[in-house]
């Protein structure tokens, strides 16, 4: 189980998260919906620990401060200290937004190192995994991940990510600059993912509706704060949410 | 992150309110703003102006002034480069030693005086250093500082072996200034006007293309703008304080040997900016303020001299890799206090 509890974020004097507070738990798949500036990224950054490593650089070049507040636990255990690579071993693994694959390795080669810290049968049996629910990658493994297509290399971030053996799984905008036939492929993954491998996820999305019929539970942020959240049919059942994310 | 929200305070930045002021029509509203702005610029100008006087007592002490005058060029160089065209230059010898060449010849062979020999160096020089500098400017990343780290070992290997451009004793009689005080502020405003020019040119038209591809360089292209001849004009502009610096220390010392296109010349100015803070162009002339009269400290701890300099330098980079430049003028601009959340 992943808790965020009261988590502030400051890039220097802007609130980009305002007391966020969200659960995740065991197996489940929690939605986080928004506009641009919403905080979502950046909630991303604070579970994922990526925060930690942006507020050291920021210090050493002497641009922005930023602070933080709150905690961050995974099972009860404070993490909020915790470094990004260390979260990941732990099975908190992020799978960041516009993707960042290593654009000259190719495709096998981006999940090899996904994989590098897993046992070699673990490597192989995820990445034949990655392969069956992504059949479009089995033609492409040794192609440079920069030259591929958005969706094809949303499919390779998905699946470098499950290569770390994740527990619980961190989409940032997964679907963000794909075509509607794409985003289908890649969002059916994630029940997938949940089913055959029990990994929680946790999903960022600006257009949620292509995203929630394979949420349990989704959080509405605006602002950097939350302003809504509920179980899937809460949402879809409040004409506000459904005008304003769901466009329907 | 840690105990409860409530009890947190956090440190918030602001700027100060006379920064404000003084960068709209308010500057001019009263004394106060008009000092807040000219204040560090009067004073960086006046200490200079009166480095020559307070220090000609000390003849020794003069030369080590206008050996960092000579050094903050070069790092003007660099810091133009590395920080606002994005490439990065380890070959600031190469346009040292071209300026320093070029001078000589004109001088010896031409027989046209210092003051003429220097300007008329400095462009050809820059014209030579883009010239041979061009080939490598179409490609991205580490070419073109592989290029410029060879360049120089190039010149000198290639002096030595042919024996050209006097071989290895180089050129000597070249012909000094007709006074100290004539050589010190031809130097120092030579310095000016590449500094206060570099600094006007990054903020005009120009600057902003120039800094454009050092961000994207496909964006500028779609903005129709050649980036190939845009990084040809921003080389030719940062070989011009190089060759400069070169073509003046010859005629200070009345000999230009391969030495010319020593290492040190090109490893010295990036230390100097990254102590004084890269992408300002002052910060490198206050590095190079800091590492000349450093170095001249150090001169009786012989060869170990490099390994307090390596130290200084580390120690700027892992602590405090923006510079004091970018720590001061935050100081500066900006006031911090702590606020509750």
């Amino acid at each position: 189980m992943l808790e965020a509890r009261e988590v502030m974020v400051f890039y220097e004097n802007m609130l980009a998260l305002n007391n966020i507070s969200i659960t995740c738990p065991d197996n489940g798949v929690i939605g986080v919906f928004g506009a641009n500036s919403a905080g979502k990224s950046t909630l991303m950054y604070a579970l994922s620990g990526i925060i930690l490593d942006i507020q050291h650089k920021e210090k050493m070049r002497g641009g922005e401060r930023i602070t933080l507040f709150g905690q961050v636990l995974q099972d009860g255990e404070d993490i909020t200290d915790l470094k990004a690579h260390l979260r990941a071993r732990r099975g908190l693994v992020l799978c960041p937004e516009r993707r960042r694959l290593f654009p000259e390795s190719s495709v096998a080669e981006n999940l090899a190192i996904g994989g590098h810290l897993a046992t070699k049968s673990q490597a192989k049996e995820t990445t034949e995994f990655v392969m069956e629910m992504f059949p479009a990658l089995k033609a492409l493994r040794s192609r440079a991940a920069g030259f591929l297509s958005g969706g094809e290399q949303q499919m390779v971030a998905i699946g470098r990510a499950l290569m770390a053996q994740p527990t619980m799984l961190l989409l940032d905008e997964p679907l963000l600059g794909l075509a509607p036939s794409i985003q289908h492929i890649v969002v059916e993954s994630i029940p997938q993912i949940r089913k055959e491998r029990g990994i929680s996820v946790i999903v960022t999305e600006q257009y949620a509706r292509p995203v929630i019929p394979y949420v349990d539970y989704a959080y509405i942020m605006e602002n950097g704060s939350t302003v809504m959240e509920g179980t899937r049919e809460e949402l879809l059942d409040n004409p506000d949410i459904k005008a304003a994310y769901f466009g329907c | 992150m840690g105990a409860p929200v409530m009890e947190q305070k956090r440190k918030e930045r602001i700027d100060r309110g006379i920064k404000v002021r003084s960068e709209t029509l308010y500057a001019l509203s009263s004394w106060e703003e008009i000092g807040y702005l000219i204040t560090p610029r009067v004073l960086f100008i006046a200490a200079f102006l009166l480095m020559p006087i307070l220090l000609s007592p000390w003849p020794y002490w003069s030369r080590v002034g206008l050996s960092m005058c000579i050094l903050a060029l070069l790092a003007i160089s660099f810091d133009f480069l590395a920080n606002y065209v994005g490439l990065v230059c380890l070959g600031g010898a190469f346009f040292y030693g071209v300026g320093g060449y070029t001078s000589a010849l004109l001088n010896t062979q031409l027989g046209l005086p210092p003051m003429l020999a220097i300007p008329i160096a400095t462009l050809i020089g820059a014209f030579l250093c883009t010239a041979m500098l061009a080939p490598c400017l179409p490609l991205r990343g580490i070419y073109f500082a592989i290029v410029t780290l060879m360049y120089p070992l190039l010149m000198t290997r290639l002096i030595e072996a042919m024996d050209i451009l006097g071989g290895t004793e180089g050129f000597r009689g070249i012909e000094g200034f007709s006074s100290p005080w004539t050589e010190q502020y031809g130097l120092i405003f030579g310095l000016f006007f590449f500094l206060f020019g570099l600094r006007r040119l990054v903020n005009e038209d120009q600057g902003l293309v120039i800094r454009a591809v050092k961000d994207n360089d496909q964006s500028v292209r779609a903005s129709g703008i050649s980036v190939t001849w845009t990084k040809t004009k921003a080389v030719f502009l940062a070989s011009l304080p190089g060759c400069f610096a070169g073509a003046y220390y010859i005629h200070m010392y009345s000999n230009v040997g391969i030495s010319a296109f020593a290492l040190d010349l090109s490893i010295m100015p990036i230390a100097a900016t990254v102590i004084g803070g890269g992408g300002t162009l002052i910060g490198p002339v206050i590095g190079a303020a800091l590492l000349v009269p450093l170095s001249e400290a150090l001169r009786d701890f012989g060869s170990l001299r490099i390994v307090v300099y390596a130290l200084v330098l580390t120690g700027f980079v892992v602590f405090r890799s923006e510079g004091i430049m970018n720590v001061v003028s935050r100081k500066y601009q900006q006031f911090e206090r702590w606020v509750k959340v």
